[in-house]
């Protein structure tokens, strides 16, 4: 039995769509045919589904759930290594007590060197995080009001309640005398605070997850995200520089906790990397990929 | 992701479970009169796939079945809802219209 004629232009599809699709809209072109529907209309429909499905591999990366999901991905990367990397930076600048921390520095520059490309990466990294959340909230805000979504302004203003109470219980620690309790509470509160990071980033992330942004909106995420992957990319280097220049100069490792941030800054960029390129590989095969 | 006619068909005929192509073409000109053409209908379903609002079902005998997801039941009945107010308003704005 042969096939009709307007199967012939499924050859107009990109081959990815075809090598997705082909099969099943072969099988339902002929059954339309069967079913007597009339094969001009037909073809004109299938000719005006190429020419879409060719425009919608052009806004490809900026609307599949992959890169969706790459982006929240790099996120929580991001904030994993934001915080362990604010710890170290802190370490970094009193190690290994205030007073001595200036004559290491001196006698290996590689310390402040460390310390500081490691403070301009964080720097570069929330410039880009906070360019991108702008532009995400604007549209989450602007998409809720239209389809009438209160519960999404509600979830919005979590990280800002959260960020706010934590630093003003920061504050109130910051003065009074060193006691037992005084400590307990401020480790709590440390513990609170990852918390609070942690849910608040979550949160962003089902934000991200339930609104339909526009394909600028996903381009400024994207290059938002590749800026924060190089940052990290940097920052884990620095960290990874600094011990060995350590090491070199006092003849031993700086310790576990060395060891134990590089793990972790390695993993999250190693993660937030990988989820990069693989969200543009899944594009890659098809031309003209915006 | 814009709700375009076909876009609404189509989640609407999956509401009731899932169909491959042929019959959702055929269940959408059943209940709505309107006959999708298979570059419509399959352009309409990439999107809603690569949105996740549908996923696609292990295909038997080249025929590929496609249902509904929570993500795309909640979105269908948003727009609906939305949909079913303006249809209200506005058929009780015509009702009242005065006669000429």
């Amino acid at each position: 039995m042969t096939k009709p004629w307007p199967t012939r232009l499924l050859l107009a599809y990109p081959p990815g769509w075809r090598a997705r699709y082909g099969d099943e809209l072969d099988l339902l072109v002929n059954d339309l045919c069967e079913d007597g529907r009339r094969p001009v209309p037909m073809a004109i429909d299938l000719i005006s589904g190429a020419a879409a499905a060719w425009c919608g591999i052009r806004r490809g990366f900026a609307m599949s759930e992959r890169s969706r999901n790459a982006l929240i991905t790099v996120l929580w990367s991001w904030v994993a290594f934001a915080a362990t990397a604010a710890w170290f930076g802190h370490d970094l600048a009193i190690y290994p007590s205030r007073s001595a921390a200036p004559v290491i520095g001196r006698a290996h520059p590689a310390v402040p060197d460390a310390y500081h490309v490691l403070l301009a990466a964080g720097v570069v990294g929330l410039a880009a995080t906070a360019i991108a959340a702008v532009a995400f909230a604007v549209e989450a805000a602007r998409a809720a009001r239209t389809q009438r979504r209160y519960r999404t302004f509600a979830l919005m203003a979590v990280p800002l309640v959260v960020a706010g109470v934590w630093l003003g219980g920061t504050q109130l620690l910051g003065s009074g005398s060193d006691t037992t309790a005084r400590m307990t509470f401020a480790v709590f509160w440390l513990l609170l605070g990852l918390a609070g990071i942690a849910g608040a980033t979550q949160i962003v992330a089902k934000i991200v997850r339930m609104t339909d942004f526009s394909a600028a909106t996903w381009r400024i995420g994207s290059a938002a995200a590749t800026a924060v992957t190089a940052a990290m990319l940097v920052g884990t280097g620095a960290t990874i520089t600094w011990g060995l220049a350590f090491r070199a100069g006092q003849g031993h490792n700086p310790g576990d906790s060395w060891l134990i941030v590089t793990a972790i800054l390695a993993v999250t960029t190693g993660r937030a990397a990988i989820a990069l390129i693989g969200s543009r590989r899944a594009t890659s095969p098809e031309p003209a990929v915006a | 992701m814009e709700f375009t006619e076909p876009v609404v068909l189509v989640l609407t005929s999956l509401a009731e479970g899932p169909k491959h192509g042929y019959a959702l073409a055929k269940d959408i000109e059943g209940f709505a009169g309107v006959k999708l053409g298979p570059g419509t209908l399959y352009g309409a379903l990439s999107r809603l796939e690569d949105r996740g609002w549908i996923e696609a079902l292990p295909a038997d005998d080249r025929r590929r079945p496609y249902r509904i997801t929570a993500k795309g039941a909640e979105s269908l009945g948003a727009h609906l809802a939305a949909a079913q107010r303006v249809a209200t308003t506005g058929l009780r704005r015509l009702e009242l219209r005065p006669a000429r």
